[in-house]
C-alpha cells in the first residue's frame, strides 16, 4: 500500500479531521504490523534499534517499498493506535540523552504491566523504591535504604536476601537501573509511568525547567533550585561560553555534558556502554 | 489489570488539559457532551492489582449517537464511517466542553473493546491461555450479553492493527488463541492449547539448531538448556523431565528430529528441525526470537539474517505458487460443474 510523498505529508500535517482519519487508518500494512509486534516484545528499544527494526520489517514484507522516515512512520502508526489508547512513546535516557521508544498502554495503570509479572509484595517493594527515588535529591535510592523497608511490605513476608533478588529482577526487566549499589528508574519506567508518577506524587515530583518533563536525575541550580535533565543541560548550554541559569541567571556551576551524537558513537564502534564515569551527584 | 476509575478519569482529564487545542472539524463537536463522564469518581487506587470495572470512557465513536447497528464483517479501516469518528473524536480539545452524564450504549461498548484489546495483547505477549471465562471475568463483566460484539470488534482491531488473528481453538471449552497472521503458516503456537508455555523452550532449541548450520549436536542443546536451568534427569516444575521432552515429546509432535550422527562411533546424536517446525514457524521468526533475547535486532547477525531472508523468499514463492495452483483448481472445478455454486477458496 504505497502512497506518494505528497499524500503522506498531507496526512501527517492535517489536523485530526474526519477525512484525514479515514485515510490515515488505511496505512496499516504488514510492515507496520510486524513492526508493532516486534516493538511490543522488546518493551523499550533505543532509536538505533528501532531504525534497524523498521528496516528489517521493510525487508521482510515490503521489499520494493522505500523506507519511510522514522518519525512519519511512527506518527502514522500512532494515529491508528490512538483510538486504542496505545502509543509508541519517544523519550530519552536521563544520563546521556539516548532516544528510546516504548509501546505504552495509556489506559491502564502502568503497574498493571508489572502486576502480572510480580507478586504483591514485589510490587510493593517497587513502590517503596519508587518513592525513595522520587524523594531523593539525586534521583537514586540506595540498596540499603530500600532493603530496610522490607518489613513494611504488603503481602507475604520477604527477607532482605530475597528482596535483593527482586531488585535484580526489576533491573533485568528494565524497570530500574543500578549504579554502584544505588537504584534509579529505567527510561522505560519513566516513559510508561510518567503520568502515574505525576498524579500519585504531585508534591514530590520534580520537573525539568527546559522540557517540563518528569525529572529523576539531573542538575540543579544552587541559587534558585530549578532543575534540568542532563541532556537538556547539554542542549541548552551547547555553545554557551559561560553557562548561566535560565531562571536566575546565576553562574551554572556544574560540568556541562556533551550532546548525544549517534554518529560519533557508530564511528567509535561502541555499543551501549556507560560513558559516564560516575553518576552526576550534581544536586 | 485495569486501574481504578478515578485514576483513569483524572489521567484523561489531565491529558486533555495538557493537549494543545486542535480544530474541531465535526459539526457535532458541541455534542461531545454526549460522551459523558458517566462514571462517578471513586477512591484513588495506587498499585491496584485487582481488576476493577473498566469504567473509563473511550472517546472513539462518541458521536455515533445516531449511528445504527454494529458493522459486522471485516471492519475496513477505510470505511469513512467508523474511522472518521475514530479520528475526529479523540480527546475533545476545547476545554469548555463539560460532559454530561448521558451514556450512549456505544461508548460503554467502546471502552470494553479497548480494554479487551489490551487484555488480549497482554495474554499474547505472555503466551497465556485465553479463555472465555477469563475474558468475562476480567473485562466484559456486566456486559455479558454483548460478549460477542465486543469480542468481534476487539478482534477486528487486533487483526487490522497488529496482524493478530483471534481464533477459537476449542469451541467446547471456549479457549481462544491469537495467531500471527503475518506468517500464514505460523499457526497456533505449539502447546498453547495445553496451556503449558513450552514455546520459548522450543524456539530456543530451534535457534540453537539454526545457528549451528541447521544441525545441533546433542551436547550443544544441553549446554543451552543447562543455562536455562534444565538438566537431564531433573524434573522441572513446568517442563517435566527435559530429556523426555526434547527427545521424545517434541519429536513425536514432529517439531524436532533426533537422530544418530551418521557413521559416528561411539554413537552420538544430533537435533534438526522437524517438519512441523518448518511448517509452523520460520528461520526469520526464530532469528527474531533470538535477537529479542539478546536485546538486539535480527540484522545484527548478518550471516543468519541472509539465510533467513532467503528462506522467507522461498516461502513467499511457495505460497504464491500454492495460491495459483488452488485458484486454477477452483476454476477448473467450477467449469466442470456449472450447476453447482462455486465454493469460496481458502487460499
Amino acid at each position: 500500500m504505497e502512497e506518494g510523498r505528497a499524500e503522506r505529508r498531507r496526512r501527517t500535517e492535517a489536523p485530526s479531521c474526519t477525512q484525514g482519519g479515514a485515510r490515515r487508518a488505511g496505512i496499516m500494512t504488514d510492515v507496520h504490523r510486524r513492526f508493532l509486534q516486534l516493538l511490543m516484545t522488546h518493551g523499550v528499544l533505543e532509536e538505533r534499534g528501532v531504525r534497524r527494526l523498521q528496516k528489517h520489517c521493510y525487508r521482510v514484507h515490503g521489499r520494493t517499498a522505500a523506507v519511510e522516515e522514522l518519525e512519519d512512520f511512527i506518527n502514522n502508526i500512532n494515529s491508528v493506535l490512538e483510538s486504542l489508547y496505545i502509543e509508541i512513546k519517544k523519550g530519552a535516557t536521563e544520563d546521556d540523552g539516548r532516544p528510546v521508544y516504548a509501546l505504552v498502554n495509556l489506559a491502564t495503570t502502568p503497574v498493571s504491566k508489572m502486576a502480572s509479572d510480580f507478586a504483591e509484595n514485589e510490587l510493593d517493594l517497587f513502590r517503596k523504591a519508587l518513592e525513595l527515588i522520587i524523594d531523593s535529591e539525586t534521583g537514586f535510592a540506595s540498596s540499603t535504604n530500600i532493603l530496610n523497608l522490607v518489613d513494611q511490605l504488603k503481602g507475604k513476608k520477604m527477607r532482605k536476601k530475597e528482596a535483593e533478588q527482586v531488585l535484580q529482577k526489576f533491573v533485568q526487566n528494565k524497570w530500574l537501573i543500578e549504579k554502584e549499589g544505588e537504584f534509579t528508574l529505567h527510561s522505560r519506567a519513566i516513559l510508561e509511568m510518567e503520568q502515574y508518577i505525576r498524579e500519585t506524587y504531585p508534591d514530590a515530583v520534580k520537573t525539568c525547567n527546559i522540557c517540563h518533563g518528569l525529572l529523576i536525575q539531573g542538575q540543579s541550580c544552587e541559587t534558585c533550585g530549578i532543575r534540568m535533565h542532563l541532556p537538556c543541560v547539554a542542549k541548552y548550554f551547547q555553545s554557551a561560553p559561560e553557562p548561566r541559569c535560565p531562571h536566575c541567571n546565576d553562574y551554572w556551576p556544574h560540568e556541562i555534558p556533551e550532546v548525544f551524537n549517534p554518529d560519533k558513537e557508530r564511528e567509535a564502534g561502541t555499543s551501549k556502554a556507560n560513558k559516564k564515569p560516575s553518576r552526576s551527584r550534581q544536586h | 489489570m485495569p486501574r481504578g476509575q478515578k485514576s483513569k478519569l483524572r489521567a484523561r482529564e489531565k491529558r486533555r488539559r495538557q493537549a494543545p487545542e486542535k480544530p474541531q472539524d465535526l459539526v457535532s463537536a458541541q455534542a461531545t457532551t454526549a460522551v459523558g463522564e458517566v462514571f462517578p469518581s471513586l477512591c484513588c487506587p495506587h498499585f491496584n492489582s485487582s481488576p476493577t470495572a473498566g469504567s473509563y470512557r473511550a472517546p472513539q465513536e462518541r458521536q455515533r449517537a445516531t449511528a445504527t447497528t454494529t458493522t459486522p464483517v471485516a471492519v475496513s479501516y477505510t470505511k469513512s464511517n467508523e474511522a472518521a469518528n475514530n479520528r475526529g473524536e479523540e480527546r475533545p480539545r476545547s476545554s469548555q466542553v463539560q460532559p454530561t452524564a448521558l451514556p450512549f450504549q456505544r461508548d460503554l461498548l467502546d471502552e470494553k473493546v479497548v480494554l479487551l484489546v489490551h487484555y488480549l495483547l497482554r495474554k499474547y505477549q505472555k503466551k497465556e491461555l485465553i479463555t472465555k471465562a477469563g475474558i468475562l471475568r476480567n473485562v466484559i463483566q456486566m456486559y455479558r450479553n454483548q460478549f460477542h460484539e465486543i469480542l468481534k470488534r476487539a478482534s477486528d482491531h487486533l487483526e487490522l492493527v497488529f496482524g493478530l488473528d483471534l481464533k477459537e481453538a476449542d469451541p467446547n471449552r471456549h479457549i481462544y488463541v491469537l495467531v500471527n497472521k503475518l506468517e500464514p503458516s505460523y499457526d497456533a503456537v505449539p502447546s498453547d492449547h495445553g496451556g503449558v508455555p513450552k514455546t520459548g523452550l522450543l524456539m530456543t532449541i530451534l535457534g540453537v539448531i539454526f545457528t549451528n548450520r541447521n544441525r545441533a549436536m546433542e551436547e550443544q542443546v544441553w549446554q543451552t538448556l543447562n543455562v536455562m536451568g534444565l538438566y537431564e534427569g531433573r524434573q522441572h516444575f513446568i517442563f517435566g523431565e527435559p530429556r523426555k521432552l526434547i527427545t521424545k515429546d517434541f519429536v513425536k509432535e514432529k517439531y524436532l528430529e533426533y537422530r544418530q550422527v551418521p557413521n559416528s562411533d561411539p554413537p552420538c546424536y544430533e537435533f534438526l528441525w522437524g517438519p512441523r517446525a518448518h511448517a509452523e514457524t520460520s528461520k526469520m521468526r526464530v532469528l527474531e526470537f533470538l535477537a529479542k533475547v539478546h536485546d538486539t535486532v535480527p540484522s545484527a547477525f548478518p550471516a543468519w539474517y541472509e539465510e533467513a531472508l532467503r528462506d522467507e523468499e522461498e516461502r513467499a514463492r511457495a505460497r504464491a505458487a500454492a495460491r495459483a495452483h488452488t485458484a486454477a483448481m477452483a476454476s477448473a472445478r467450477a467449469r466442470a460443474m456449472p450447476a453447482a455454486p462455486p465454493t469460496p477458496n481458502k487460499v
